[in-house]
């Protein structure tokens, strides 16, 4: 069985913003895929494009092997979408919600009356499920958001930043049930800016930036990246932005960027270069108040590449 | 269509949800109705203001003459330019000032002045020629006895008071039983005309018909905003639902709604108050169009506008603005020629125009086929502007 989804050179441009440039990627069945990136790094447009919502300027998308267009019905039929900002009648209840949206899948009534007793059930909500929407809790509402997408069984599940503005338990309920499904077979095609989230949950992650894949990989593949290197946190009192420069020059620093009040450097020996890097941020005028020393992780990664952190 | 039926029947739930429209949609209507039924039935006439000395015998029989006349009801003002002012305004139709010592000059026979203040319409040149005839009558008497005087004077005879030969007169036309001259009806308003023979109700309710259905339509685009809003919109679009099926059924969501607005203030003002609708198959042909030029424009309101309550502002403003022009709140005959030119841009014009035709002069489809075209171009021409306008915003 090949691919579930597949897609490449994809473009897409608001005006003067590039806000895809040539994303491309393959996600195989009961694979979870991870785009993770800033916000407006372009993950939802890309989405928008791969569920048929957008036209790309340039590229392919092929789910099932089928190509995907804004027309091709037959290939929404086997996506599962959920959007970003939630997408559901806040004036219907919850099963009316599922209900309607059944209908608009081709599902015959009685399987969606069948169905939607099933996904009330998955996501917790069936003691609520003739109440109205609009006074669901944040949580309940996404969940609810995610149920939709899941209805009619689709081959692609797209969730697009799921858990942002939940709770951190419904949040962990929807981390778990997206683990379960995977399990199942589905292939996930998971958006998020945080890297906690694509660490747990997807085997092989996309950093995406300003439109771009600026690197892919699995977790390992993507640390290794900038292998073997150790990352040292200094904590400065002082002009934080000379103290990186200062850094940055010295011949054993790859790498160095200002960070709030700390700079964060990444570099070979962490041990050995650390009288040398004191010595750096005092010829400044500034002062290294604290410092930490560990394992680059994703969020590392994606300060080394782009030289700006993930969250802002 | 399973799914076009789907989209259909969550806007209906939608709005019959939504506890404010209860009120809108089933209560004011009604309420409106009964109003102003209430206001034809009782006094239902043309206003004429009058300036006079209260004290005067003579002003207050012509005063009382005028108001006995069908259709017209006078009313009285304190100075010239008051009533010069409001009949400027178009509140007065027309206006006489009758001069301080009018009886006093009419007993001694004196010529006295009279003003007519009119504006250049129909309804005034009427008013006009009523005023002139009543006038005619209180001045005859003594327009006979100056022709006595002045004719004994002629043949010699001995002077007499032009005043006594009055008084003479006005004896002897008692006598005469009054032959009534039929000057008086001669101008019977064309408004009383217009009117006659009709239900209290019958004008209130298709006006308000169209004012409701159109009104509730627009005001109706404000979910359409939030379908957008909510990301609903987009979602269906990523469901093997083609952007025609989510147009159609948008469309026929807002078309659904307007015909479920019409069709409840049909049934319950025959009902409640024996309207009668005139001939079914030409109401049904207008209310049809009109309720489908009513939901594509609901669709235009709710793909240009981007917050529900712009929508809801522009719904009200637009849904009640072209009810007024349109004749559905005051009858286009009340307004003057220009204004009721400009009102032919509304469907409301045209809706009203063939129900005046269908109910007032009971007329059939036939009879009304220029105002159905008329209804059908707005249709068409909504329609497409509506399709063309969501489906652009659909992938905003
Ligand atoms: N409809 C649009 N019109 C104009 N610009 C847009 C539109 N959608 C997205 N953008 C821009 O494209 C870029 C990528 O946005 P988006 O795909 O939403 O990023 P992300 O989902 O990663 O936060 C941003 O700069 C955003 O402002
Ligand atoms: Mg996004």
């Amino acid at each position: 069985m090949g691919a579930v989804l597949r897609c490449s050179g994809l473009r897409k441009a608001f005006g003067d913003i590039q806000a895809v440039d040539d994303v491309g990627f393959e996600i195989a069945p009961g694979e979870t895929y991870g785009l993770l990136g800033p916000n407006g790094a372009g993950k939802t447009t890309s989405i928008s494009m791969i569920a048929g919502l957008l036209h790309p300027d340039a590229g392919e998308i092929e789910v099932l092997g089928t190509r995907m267009t804004p027309r091709a019905l037959d290939a929404k039929a086997a996506v599962g979408l959920v959007p970003q900002d939630l997408a559901i009648y806040p004036d219907l209840t919850a099963r009316e919600n599922l209900h309607f949206f059944g209908r608009l899948q081709h599902m015959s009534r009685h399987d969606v009356r069948a169905r939607s007793d099933e996904i009330l059930e998955v996501i917790g909500l069936r003691e609520r499920s003739d109440d109205r929407a609009g006074e669901f809790s944040g949580g309940m509402k996404r969940r609810l958001n995610i149920g939709i997408g899941l209805l009619h069984q689709p081959r692609l599940l797209i969730l697009d930043e799921p858990t942002v503005g939940v709770d951190p338990q419904s949040r962990n309920a929807i981390l778990e049930s997206v683990e379960a499904l995977a399990v199942e077979g589905l292939a996930v095609l998971y958006t998020t800016h945080y890297m906690e989230e694509a660490e747990r949950l997807c085997r092989r992650i996309a950093i995406v930036d300003q439109g771009r894949i600026v690197a892919e990989g699995t977790r390992r593949e993507l640390i290794d990246t900038i292998s073997e290197q150790d990352i040292v946190r200094l904590k400065v009192a002082g002009d934080v932005h000379a103290a990186a420069v200062a850094c940055d020059a010295l011949p054993s620093v790859s790498s160095a960027d200002a960070e709030d009040d700390e700079v964060v450097c990444l570099l070979d020996q962490a041990a050995s270069s650390l009288p040398a890097l004191l010595a750096a941020v005092s010829s400044v005028d500034a002062s290294v108040v604290g410092v930490e020393v560990r394992e680059p992780d994703l969020e590392d990664v994606f300060l080394y590449l782009t030289g700006r952190a993930l969250r802002d | 269509m399973v799914k076009v039926w789907a989209i259909v029947r969550v806007e209906l739930t939608r709005l019959l949800r939504d506890r404010s429209n209860l009120f809108f949609v089933f209560l004011f209507p009604l309420l409106l109705i009964v109003f102003i039924g209430a206001q034809f039935g009782s006094d239902f006439s043309t206003r004429l203001g009058v300036v006079a000395d209260a004290g005067d015998a003579e002003a207050a029989s012509l005063i009382a003459a005028l108001d006995d006349l069908e259709g017209i009801t006078t009313v009285a003002f304190d100075s010239r330019e008051e009533l010069a002012d409001e009949v400027d305004r178009g509140r007065i139709s027309a206006g006489v000032v009758l001069p301080d010592g009018y009886g006093d000059a009419l007993r001694a026979v004196e010529p006295v002045e009279v003003v007519f203040l009119g504006r250049p319409d129909a309804t005034s040149a009427s008013l006009q020629a009523l005023v002139g005839a009543a006038l005619a009558e209180q001045v005859l008497p003594g327009a006979a006895a100056t022709l006595l005087v002045s004719g004994r004077a002629a043949v010699g005879a001995p002077p007499v008071e032009a005043a006594e030969l009055r008084e003479v007169a006005l004896a002897v036309e008692d006598q005469a039983s009054r032959i009534e001259v039929s000057a008086t009806t001669l101008g019977v308003d064309e408004l009383a005309e217009e009117f006659a023979g009709l239900g209290q109700f019958d004008i209130g309710a298709s006006s308000q018909l169209f004012l409701f259905t159109f009104l509730t339509s627009l005001t109706g685009a404000g979910a359409l905003i939030q379908t957008r809003q909510y990301g609903v919109a987009t979602r269906m679009l990523s469901t093997p639902t083609s952007t025609f099926s989510v147009l159609l059924g948008t469309g026929g969501g807002r078309l659904a709604i307007a015909l479920f607005q019409a069709v409840y203030i049909v049934v319950i003002s025959t009902v409640a108050f024996g309207v009668n609708w005139g001939d079914p198959l030409g109401a049904t042909a207008v209310i049809l169009l009109f309720a489908v030029g009513a939901a594509a424009a609901a669709m235009v309101v709710g793909s240009v506008f981007s917050t529900d309550s712009q929508a809801a502002g522009a719904g009200i403003g637009i849904g009640l603005g072209a009810a007024a022009l349109g004749g559905s709140m005051v009858p286009i005959e009340l307004y003057p020629e220009t204004v009721a030119q400009v009102a032919r841009i509304t469907p409301h014009f045209w809706a009203n125009e063939a129900m005046a035709e269908l109910v007032r002069r009971d007329g059939t489809i036939v009879d009304i086929l220029p105002q159905l075209a008329a209804l059908g171009g707005f249709a068409v021409a909504l329609v497409a502007l509506g399709s063309w306008t969501l489906s652009r915003a659909l992938v905003r």
